[in-house]
């Protein structure tokens, strides 16, 4: 009976992400591109050691990885800044809310051609200022040390709002009488700060990092439009590098083994995480 | 005089929460704040706590003006209405995180929250979280928490308006013995007339922000100050007869008696409880309540009168009440 309730959301879930995922498993171990045909050919192993292998992926893996664990940080303690200050009472308060969430009502695709735009040497408004201040030329977007820094910024600037409305939703969770409680029992408001506001919180802020993790992870339009990848291949994530090796190279058999070695390595990455979180008794403040 | 409250104003916004209040709560006394929502009292207690900061006034303990103290520092145990315990702490670290803070050993603090737990039967759930507590356990940690503080001043804040009304009865004797008539002033906001009789020495009754009359139960009850007093304490309710001359006559249910020789009604509706009975009859133009013991056969026109020396007179316009004769 409880199967049967449930059928129409596992049906949903077999067929939007249960299907694509075995057709990925199944490519993964077929060479499927122009050399054959565009036909798929059982090719075992070939191309999960030809990944093994591939130092263009393990470079890639490593730079989203550095992307998403940055990004996400950053967002999470801005976030946590700006959803505490929105959650006091203050005059005008209700039209900063509305602002604050603007970036993140904005399709990424605009906003990265805007940041672009800003950042482009040398018309750009930074080159301009930058200039105009006696330096030389930064070239942001075609420095690979500084590059990534830029996916970075654009990222939290984007995504900052969204954390800080889950996070604002979680503080107005929190009764107001267990302010006044923990403030009659001798604790100040730095105090409540450390001992009500953030164990409570806590479930809103790692279903953020679940969530904002797995998205960041995946990032792939951001990068796209911001640097198509480089400069010298210094953005490429693993999602656009399965893109290029799918839509570029019409590679749909490494294309497919990509995709799915970034799933499991996100995968893992969360559940290490969570195993890291566990042995350091942060959940046991979490109500089952 | 250890709790004093002066000419005590507070505002939210274009609303007169609390207009001039005075209060004097004894050592050892309690004094319960009585009122129908909104009239202020919660308001009253937090400002008590210094959880709120009055518009105007001063606020004493042992003398001492509290007014600019934080509430951290107000050594005040508060009972809320929803408990405020902190739901990702069990009984134990509920109990604890206040003493810690507070400073003390280790042993000191485990003696006393142990001999808390044992005195209000909570040991079995030392380790559990409010989330699993039953409503009664949940205000009794909330009790114990306030005990804990070792306050000048207890506030009790509709402690017991979240429980069912056995268990309220149960948990009367409990606040008797641990709170009630010790060493500190206790004041005791509720809206439940029947739980302000039970538990005060004296009750305050709040109108729009200030005190309409303040008294012992007895006095209360037999010598109601106005027309709203006479109504809000006593159950059932005082009967108003319609005004004459100015007059408005008052008399409680069960000073009406049955008398054959009084005034012929009908029966409206009859509500038998056992012990007594409650007859709402219609007489001379006006609904009366009328409380009999409950063995009392009742005919079907009976008629009524009732002593004239038990009826309250009030003024038609103030509703205050008139001297008597």
């Amino acid at each position: 009976m409880t199967l049967l309730l449930a059928s129409p959301a596992l049906l949903l879930i077999a067929v939007v992400f249960g299907w694509p995922m075995l057709r990925y498993a199944w490519l993964s171990f077929h060479a499927h591109s122009v050399l054959t045909g565009l036909e798929p050919m059982a090719n075992g192993g070939a191309n999960w050691l030809r990944l093994a292998v591939d130092q263009r992926f393990w470079l890639d893996a490593g730079q989203t990885a550095r992307f998403a664990l940055i990004s996400v940080g950053l967002e999470l303690l801005l976030a946590l800044a700006i959803a505490l200050l929105l959650h006091q009472r203050w005059r005008g308060r209700g039209a900063v809310r509305a602002l604050t969430l603007l970036p993140w009502a904005l399709p990424t695709t605009m906003m990265a051609l805007g940041w672009r735009w800003i950042f482009n040497s040398p018309y750009g408004p930074i080159e301009v200022l930058a200039r105009s201040l006696g330096l030389n030329s930064l070239d942001l977007l075609s420095t690979p040390s500084i590059t990534w820094l830029v996916t970075v910024f654009a990222d939290v600037w984007k995504t900052t709002p969204f954390i800080t409305l889950i996070l604002l939703a979680g503080l107005q969770s929190i009764p107001e009488d267990l302010y006044g409680a923990f403030r009659l029992e001798g604790g100040t408001p730095v105090q409540a700060l450390r001992s009500v506001t953030l164990p409570l919180l806590l479930p809103y802020i790692l279903l953020s990092l679940l969530f904002r993790l797995a998205q960041a992870f995946g990032v792939f339009d951001l990068v796209q439009v911001l640097t198509g990848g480089g400069p010298a291949g210094s953005t490429e994530s693993i999602a656009l590098y399965a893109y290029f090796n799918g839509m570029r190279f019409l590679d749909f058999g490494y294309s497919s083994t990509v995709m799915l070695a970034g799933f499991l390595l996100l995968t893992s990455l969360i559940l290490v995480g969570t195993l890291l979180l566990k042995s350091f008794g942060v959940l046991r403040h979490i109500d089952p | 005089m250890t709790l004093q409250l002066r000419a005590i104003n507070k505002r939210f916004g274009e609303r007169q929460v609390l207009n001039q209040l005075d209060l004097d709560v004894a050592n050892g006394e309690c004094v319960a704040l009585l009122g129908a929502s909104g009239c202020g009292k919660s308001t009253a207690l937090r400002l008590i706590a210094g959880l709120d900061q009055p518009d105007q006034g001063s606020i004493r303990i042992n003398g001492a003006e509290m007014v600019d103290v934080p509430a951290e520092r107000r050594k005040v145990g508060m009972v809320f209405q929803s408990y405020a315990l902190f739901p990702h702490l069990n009984v134990w670290e509920n109990l604890e995180l206040g003493l810690r803070m507070r400073g003390g050993t280790t042993s000191a603090r485990d003696d006393r929250i142990s001999s808390v737990l044992e005195v209000l039967q909570l040991s079995e759930q030392a380790r559990q979280r409010p989330s699993q507590l039953s409503g009664g356990q949940r205000q009794r940690v909330a009790l114990a928490r306030a005990l804990l503080r070792d306050p000048l001043v207890y506030l009790l804040d509709e402690p017991m308006s979240n429980l069912d009304a056995q268990l309220r009865e149960d948990l009367r004797p409990q606040l008797r013995r641990l709170m009630i008539g010790g060493e500190q002033p206790v004041v005791y906001v509720t809206h439940d007339q029947q739980e302000a009789m039970a538990l005060a020495d004296r009750i305050a009754v709040m109108r729009e922000g200030s005190i309409e009359q303040i008294g012992t139960p007895r006095e209360l009850y037999l010598q109601p100050a106005s027309t709203y007093i006479a109504q809000f304490i006593g159950r059932p309710q005082m009967n108003l007869l319609p005004a004459q001359k100015g007059v408005v006559t008052g008399i409680r249910p069960d000073d009406l008696r049955l008398d054959p020789d009084g005034t012929p009604c009908t029966i409206l509706s009859r509500e038998w409880f056992g012990s007594n009975q409650m007859l709402l009859v219609h007489c001379n133009s006006a609904d009366l309540r009328l409380v009999c013991s409950g063995e009392t056969e009742i005919d079907a026109e009976p008629r009524i009168s009732w002593p004239t020396a038990c009826e309250h007179r009030f003024d038609a316009v103030s509703g205050r009440r008139l001297p008597s004769d």
